[in-house]
Order: structure tokens, then sequence, then C-alpha cells
């Protein structure tokens, strides 16, 4: 019975370190969300606009260096950081990111409203933040 | 001329030094004071950053109040900031800043005492205005005047309360960084140029106790005094840790 109970638990185990939000990658992971699936169009939509690598510091709408979205080896690099501004999950629900006003163009006054993820997108976010980095990669 | 010099001391250095130390989480330290004062004062700051992950500037408005009497002092702080960071402009206030200190030891030229400084998180600590978390500082300092000379120093321990969040973005905040727990230290020399002019330099800092950026900066000041207004204006320069490239700080106060 001990063994079954321990074999439950670590069946049920996700990666080792939680994310901000606490949130567990289904063991075994599912890939049902995935950047090709998900993460592009989430960081096309809401992130590219500040988080670029092709963005100067003076166009970056307050986004740090090294904070860039346009591929998943950025992402990765910072995914704790994505969750803990912007995903949903068990511990919270983060609303940090994207910001209320964003710059209609690069580097521009604050013009427009920023697009907003649902609370579904957010808790796919943080979803996609709890497997990704343990999915084989090529890079 | 021996006691003009000294009244000259105790006039220009006590509220000149404590003004011009008030970025040093408000360390009030110079020749010994006698009697009760209160003073207004109000700093204007300007500075230009460039971390590794952020570029900018900030100016900031810095009003303040101190009390003295005797061998005792309490002075009270909070700026308002305008900050550029990466391109984007804000508008925020810093952290609430509360300083105590008792003069132990000594009188006149040579004094030595504790301080201790709590600051409050009332900036922005996302935004880099602020620590995000209440600060302690407790500090000794000493003080030695010889003729138209004299030296001052103090060592100190700031630590965070409440929390073990980090510090996602390297040097943080980007107004007054500081470490989550950290040993201070700074010295600095003045000389009388005149009879209302003082000048000198100072250098400070910190080292991380854990996790963290030491930091070094030092700078150039000139203090004078006309009546009861007492002027200072300081250039730093951030030797070490990306506290800021370059930053001048011109304060002046009124005394009651």
């Amino acid at each position: 019975m001990k063994l079954l109970v321990l074999a439950l638990f670590v069946l049920g185990c996700g990666r080792d370190t939680p994310t901000p939000t606490e949130t567990q990658c289904p063991s075994p992971d599912p890939e049902t969300v995935t950047y090709e699936n998900f993460g592009m169009q989430f960081m096309e939509t809401y992130c590219l606009q500040c988080h670029s690598e092709t963005l100067p510091r003076s166009q970056r709408n307050g986004a740090p260096l090294f904070h860039d979205f346009d591929d998943l080896i950025g992402i990765l690099q910072v995914g704790n950081h994505i969750d803990e501004q912007a995903g949903s999950g068990p511990a919270a629900s983060n609303h940090f990111m994207p910001p209320e006003r964003c710059p209609a163009e690069p580097g521009g006054p604050l013009a427009i409203d920023c697009p907003q993820p649902t609370e579904a997108e957010r808790q796919k976010l943080a979803e996609w933040m709890a497997c990704e980095p343990d999915r084989p990669h090529s890079f | 001329m021996s006691s003009m010099l000294k009244l000259v001391a105790i006039i220009v250095m006590a509220p000149a030094v404590a003004m011009a130390e008030h970025h040093h989480h408000g360390m009030v330290t110079g020749e010994a004071e006698q009697g009760s004062s209160f003073a207004a004062g109000l700093s204007l700051v300007a500075a230009q950053f460039d971390t590794m992950e952020y570029g900018g500037e900030y100016q900031g408005l810095v009003p303040s109040l101190r009390w003295s009497h005797d061998r005792f002092a309490v002075m009270a702080s909070l700026g308002v900031y305008r900050l550029q960071k990466n391109g984007l402009e804000l508008y925020g206030a810093g952290d609430a800043m509360v300083h105590g200190q008792a003069r132990l030891v000594g009188d006149g030229h040579v004094n030595a005492g504790l301080a201790l400084a709590v600051s409050a998180p009332t900036g922005d600590n996302l935004q880099g205005l602020g620590m995000g978390h209440p600060m302690v500082m407790p500090a000794a300092y000493g003080h030695w005047g010889q003729g138209m000379v004299s030296v001052d120093g103090s060592v100190g321990y700031g630590r965070a309360i409440g929390g073990e969040s980090h510090h996602a973005h390297g040097v943080w905040p980007l107004i007054e960084p500081m470490n989550m727990q950290e040993v201070t230290f700074a010295a600095s020399g003045d000389v009388v140029l005149a009879k209302q002019l003082r000048a000198g330099g100072r250098v400070s800092g910190a080292m991380p106790i854990g996790d963290g950026i030491s930091r070094v900066i030092g700078g150039v000041r000139v203090l004078w005094t006309e009546g009861r207004v007492d002027t200072a204006f300081e250039i730093q320069a951030g030797i070490a840790g990306d506290p800021f490239t370059l930053r001048g700080v011109l304060e002046t106060a009124l005394r009651f």
C-alpha cells in the first residue's frame, strides 16, 4: 500500500521546482500547449511590441534587456519571470504584464490600450511555462 | 581666531554635513551640535544610469525635516521622482526614510555615535522606484576635526524586513539601489575654504551579504552657509556596481 501511494505521488509530480504560480506540468507531459500551437502567437500578440531583441532600449517601453521573446530560447531564459508577471495558477493570477497602455509604434507615446490575455490564456501560459523547460530541445 | 573658527565650523558643518549625507541614509555627522535646532530642507537630484538591463535617467525632489537636541537628532524624508527607463517615463514617490541618531562619546571636534535608519516601501518596487520591503539600517559613525580639516566615517548594516524576494533585474531599485542584506561604509573629508565655504570629497558603498552586487560611489562637494540657509552641491560618480553613471545633488535647508 505504501509503495502504491509512493508511486502515485511520484507519477503525479511534475518539475521538481514549482513555478512562481505553483503551476505543475502534468506527468506525463501531454504536450497539448507548445510554443508552436500557443506560445509563439501569444508572444506576438501580447509581448513583442516591447520584448523584442530588435528594439533598442529607447523603444522598449520600459522592458528590460535580455527579456526578449522573439524565439523559444529567449523565452526559456526568463520563464519564471514570465510566469510571475503574466501567468495564472494555483498560487496567483498575475496581471502585471502586459501593462495598461502601449505605444502604437515602437518608441512612441503610450497611445493605445495594450491587448490583454484572457484568464484562460494566462492559465495556458502558466502551464506552458511549467512544461516547456523539461522538454527536449535541439539548442 | 580659534574660537571664531570653531563657531564657523559649528554653523557651517553640522547641518550642511547632514544635508549632504542624506543620500547615505540620513547620516548626520560632523561637528557636535549644542542646544536644539530644527531645519526644513529640499534636495534636487538628477542622475543617469546604465545597468545591464536598463538605461535611463531620473530627477527627484526630496523634502526633509530635521530636528536635533544636544546629542540626539531625527530626520525624515520622502522623495518624488521622474524616472525614464528604457524609453518609459513615469512618476512616483520613492521610499520614505526616517533616521535617528545619538552621539555617545566625545564633544566638539571629536565625537562618535550610533544611528538607525528605517525606510518604508512607499516606492513602486516593480517600476524601480523603491525596495519593495521595509529596510532597517543601523550604523556607527565618527567625526574628527582639526583646524580647517575634518574627517567623517561610518560603517553600517542594512537588511530588508519581511519576505525573501529577490531583485530579478540586477541592480535594483533603479533609484537608490540596495541589496536585501548588506554592509555599508562611508568616508568623507572636508576643508574650510573661507568663512562660509567648505569643500570636500566622499567615498561610500556597500557589500552584499549573500546574493547581490557591491557598489562604490565617489563624490566631490561644496557647501556654503548664508545666514540660516545652508546649501550644498555634490557631484557623484558610480565607481563600481552600476548604482548610476553620474549624479548631481543640490541641497538647501533653512534652520529655525
